[in-house]
C-alpha cells in the first residue's frame, strides 16, 4: 500500500509547511527595505499631513484645522474658480480631439467651440488666481509661477535640441560614440559641481565667460544670475507687467540654460534608444516612395517617436517641479524671489524661517500637484500612443 | 538572403542620391558635423572653463585669460589641504560606500522576494513600493530632519545629526533599485530553482550562489545609480551636517562658495576634485552607464 499514500500525505503536510516557510522567508527578505522606506519615505507624508493641521514653529502648537491651507491658498473660492478654469481647459482639449476624429462640418464647429472654451478657461483661471493671491500667501503662489516658468522654459527647448541631436547622431556619423559620450557628460557630472561652475561662468563680472562671449557679439555685460529684472523689462523697458505676463527674470533664464545644458544629453540618449526601435524597412519604403530626408524626419521619425516624446516631456515636467539642488546653489540674494521655485520656497520656509507648519502644508500642496501630473502622464500615455 | 536584399536596396538609394544631388548631400553632411561639433563645444565649454580656472593664479582669474601662463598645480594642493577638501572627500567616500552596501543588500533581498517568491500580499506591497517613487524630496526633508534629531521618537544612540548613520540610513533602500532587480530576477528560468531545490538549497543560498552571479548587468546598474545618487546628494547632508565632522564634498563645495569669496581658482580646483570619482567611474563603465540609463529610462 502505503509507500505512495505515505508519500502524498507527507507531501501535503510539507507543502503547507513550505507555504508558511516561503511566506516567512519573503517577509524576512523584504523587511529591511520596507523598514527604511516605511520610516523615511512613507511616514513623512503622514507626519506632514499631521503637522499641516497644527500651528507649528519648531515646536508643536495648537490644532488649527485647515487654517494653514487657507493661509496659503486663500479662502477656497479662488481655488474653486481656478480649478473650474482647469476643468474647462481639459474640456476644450477633449472637444478639440474629438473634432479631429469626426467629419468636416462637425470638426469646424467643434474647433470653434473648443477655442471659445479655451479663451474663457484662460479668463476663469486668471480670475481664480487673482482671488487666491488676494487671500493667500503671495510668496508661495509666486514661487509656483516661477516653477511653471522654469518648466516651460527648459523642457520644450531641451527636448527639441535632444531630438535634433539624436536624429543627427543616428545617421551614419563618424565618432558617434564620442559625441554621445560628450553630450551625456553634463548629465553625469554632479549637479552641485556644475551649478557652482555656472555661478562663476554667469557671474556679473565683466570678465566672466558669459560676458566675454556676449561682448564678442557687441552686447554690454549683463548681471546674469544677479539680475532680478525680467527679460521684457530689459529689452523693452516694460515695467508694470506682473504675474504670468512679465515672463521670467534673467537670473531664472540663466538657470533654465543650466537645466537645458544638463538634460539635453539624457534626453538624447533616450531618443537614440527610441530611434533604434524604429524598423529600417519603414524608412526604405518611404524613400522608395520618393520622400526626402526632411519628409522622413517629419512623417516617419517624429510620429513614431511620439510615445517617447510624451514620456520624456512629462517626466521632465515633473522633474522641474521636484528640482532643488542646482536652483538652490545658483540662487543669489540679488535675484530676489524671481528664482525661488516651489521646492526652494518650501526648503527656506523651514530651514531659515523655522515655520514648520507652513512648510509641511506647502509640501503637501506640491505633492498633490506632482501626483496630478503623474496621473495625467499615465492617462495620456495610455491613450495617445501613436503608431504610424 | 535578407542581407543581400538590404545591400541592394541601400546601394540603390546611394547611387540614386549620388547622381541626383552629390553636392547638396556633401554639404548636408558638413552641416551635420558642424552642428555636432558646435553642440559638443557648448557641452564641454564649462568643463574647459573650470579646469583652466583651477590652474590659474588669483591675478589670472581676475584679468581673465583663456589659459594660465604656468599651470598652478599648487591650487589643488591648497584646496586639498587648506580648504578641507581632503576631509570632505574621505567623508564622501565612506558615506557612499556605506550607502551602496545598504542599497545592494536591501534591494537584492527585496527584489528576489518580489520576483521569485509567491507570498501573501505581494502585489499590494509591490504597488505601495512603486508608489513611493513619486514622493518628492521636498515633502520628506522636514519630517526626516525631525526624525533624525530624535524629535519624533527616541533613536538608538540619541540624535543622529552629524553622524554617519544619519547621512546613510535614510537612503539605504529605494523602490527603483528593487523594481529593477525584480524585473531581472523574475525572468530567471524556474528550472534553475527546481534544480537548486532538489539539491537541498534554500532561497538564500540560491540567491547568493546562482542568482547573483548571473545578474551582473542589473546589479551593476543599481550600483552605478546608488553611487551617483549618494555622491551627488546635497539637500539632505546640508540639513544634517552642522559641523564638518561628516560633511560630504558637495556640501563642502557649497560652503566654500560663500567662504572663498574671490578665490575662484581654489573653488574650481575643489570642483574638479568633487567630480573626479564620478568621471572615472563614468569613463570605465561608459557603455553600461549609458545603456543602463537608456533602458531603465524607457521602462519608466
Amino acid at each position: 500500500m502505503t509507500a505512495t499514500s505515505l508519500k502524498t500525505s507527507s507531501g501535503k503536510y510539507s507543502s503547507k509547511r513550505r507555504m508558511l516557510k516561503e511566506n516567512l522567508t519573503a517577509y524576512l527578505f523584504i523587511f529591511p527595505a520596507f523598514l527604511v522606506i516605511g520610516v523615511f519615505g512613507l511616514f513623512p507624508i503622514g507626519y506632514s499631513i499631521y503637522m499641516s493641521l497644527y500651528q507649528w514653529r519648531v515646536r508643536q502648537g495648537d490644532f488649527i484645522g485647515l487654517k494653514n491651507y487657507s493661509d496659503i491658498l486663500g479662502d477656497g473660492t479662488g481655488l474653486l474658480i481656478f480649478l473650474l478654469g482647469f476643468g474647462l481647459l481639459i474640456l476644450a482639449y477633449f472637444l478639440w480631439n474629438s473634432a479631429f476624429k469626426n467629419g468636416s462640418m462637425l470638426a469646424k464647429s467643434g474647433k470653434l467651440i473648443a477655442a471659445i472654451i479655451l479663451i474663457s478657461a484662460g479668463i476663469v483661471i486668471s480670475l481664480g488666481w487673482k482671488q487666491m493671491i488676494a487671500g493667500g500667501d503671495e510668496d508661495f503662489l509666486n514661487s509656483m509661477i516661477v516653477t511653471v516658468f522654469y518648466a516651460l522654459g527648459s523642457v520644450p527647448l531641451q527636448l527639441a535640441l535632444a531630438l535634433i541631436l539624436a536624429y543627427i547622431l543616428f545617421q551614419n556619423i563618424r565618432g558617434k560614440e564620442l559625441f554621445r559620450m560628450i553630450f551625456f557628460l553634463p548629465y553625469v557630472t554632479p549637479v552641485v559641481t556644475t551649478a557652482v561652475v555656472f555661478r562663476i561662468i554667469f557671474s556679473p563680472r565683466e570678465t566672466s565667460l558669459a560676458n566675454i562671449l556676449i561682448g564678442k557679439l557687441g552686447i554690454e555685460p549683463l548681471k546674469w544670475l544677479f539680475e532680478p529684472k525680467t527679460v521684457t523689462e530689459l529689452l523693452f523697458g516694460l515695467k508694470d507687467l506682473n504675474g504670468l505676463l512679465s515672463g521670467p527674470s534673467l537670473a531664472l533664464i540663466t538657470i533654465i540654460l543650466f537645466g537645458v545644458w544638463t538634460f539635453v544629453g539624457y534626453n538624447t540618449v533616450i531618443f537614440l534608444a527610441g530611434l533604434g526601435g524604429i524598423s529600417k524597412e519603414i524608412y526604405e519604403a518611404a524613400e522608395i516612395d520618393g520622400a526626402n530626408s526632411w519628409d522622413l524626419f517629419r512623417y516617419v521619425t517624429v510620429p513614431l517617436l511620439s510615445p517617447i516624446t510624451f514620456y520624456l516631456f512629462l517626466i521632465s515636467f515633473i522633474g522641474t517641479f521636484k528640482a532643488f539642488n542646482h536652483i538652490y546653489v545658483m540662487k543669489v540674494p540679488n535675484a530676489q524671489k524671481t528664482v525661488v521655485t516651489a521646492s526652494v520656497h518650501i526648503f527656506q520656509k523651514f530651514y531659515t524661517e523655522n515655520n514648520f507648519s507652513a512648510a509641511a502644508t506647502e509640501a503637501i500642496i506640491l505633492f498633490l500637484i506632482i501626483l496630478g501630473l503623474t496621473f495625467a502622464q499615465n492617462k495620456i500615455l495610455g491613450e495617445r500612443v501613436f503608431y504610424g | 538572403m535578407a542581407s543581400i536584399q538590404k545591400n541592394i536596396s541601400s546601394s540603390y538609394t546611394m547611387r540614386k542620391s549620388k547622381s541626383q544631388n552629390f553636392f547638396s548631400r556633401h554639404i548636408g553632411r558638413v552641416i551635420l558635423y558642424l552642428l555636432l561639433i558646435f553642440g559638443a563645444a557648448l557641452a564641454l565649454l564649462p568643463f574647459y572653463w573650470m579646469i583652466s580656472t583651477s590652474l590659474m593664479t588669483l591675478g589670472e582669474t581676475i584679468n581673465r585669460k583663456w589659459l594660465p601662463a604656468v599651470p598652478q598645480l599648487v591650487n589643488y594642493v591648497n584646496a586639498w589641504k587648506e580648504a578641507d577638501f581632503a576631509k570632505y572627500f574621505i567623508n564622501s567616500v565612506i558615506i557612499t560606500f556605506t550607502t551602496i552596501a545598504g542599497i545592494m543588500t536591501t534591494s537584492t533581498l527585496a527584489g528576489y522576494a518580489f520576483g521569485r517568491i509567491k507570498f501573501f500580499g505581494r502585489d499590494v506591497l509591490f504597488a505601495i513600493l512603486l508608489s513611493t517613487m513619486m514622493i518628492p524630496e521636498s515633502i520628506t526633508l522636514l519630517p526626516n530632519l525631525m526624525l533624525i534629531r530624535g524629535n519624533i521618537f527616541p533613536l538608538p544612540g540619541g540624535s543622529w545629526m552629524n553622524t554617519l548613520q544619519g547621512l546613510t540610513v535614510p537612503f539605504m533602500a529605494n523602490a527603483f533599485s528593487i523594481f529593477l532587480l525584480r524585473q531581472f530576477f523574475s525572468q530567471i528560468p524556474s528550472e534553475l530553482w527546481d534544480a537548486a531545490r532538489i539539491d537541498g538549497s534554500g532561497h538564500f543560498r540560491f540567491l547568493l550562489q546562482i542568482v547573483l552571479p548571473i545578474s551582473k548587468a542589473p546589479l551593476m546598474t543599481v550600483l552605478l545609480f546608488a553611487f551617483t545618487g549618494s555622491w551627488n546628494a546635497f539637500a539632505w547632508p546640508l540639513l544634517v551636517t552642522t559641523r564638518n565632522t561628516w560633511r560630504p564634498i558637495m556640501v563642502g563645495l557649497w560652503t566654500f562658495v560663500s567662504e572663498a569669496g574671490p578665490e575662484t581658482h581654489l573653488l574650481m580646483a575643489g570642483a574638479v576634485i568633487s567630480l573626479l570619482p564620478i568621471l572615472v567611474v563614468y569613463f570605465i563603465t561608459q557603455k553600461q552607464f549609458t545603456e543602463g540609463i537608456a533602458t531603465t529610462g524607457l521602462k519608466g
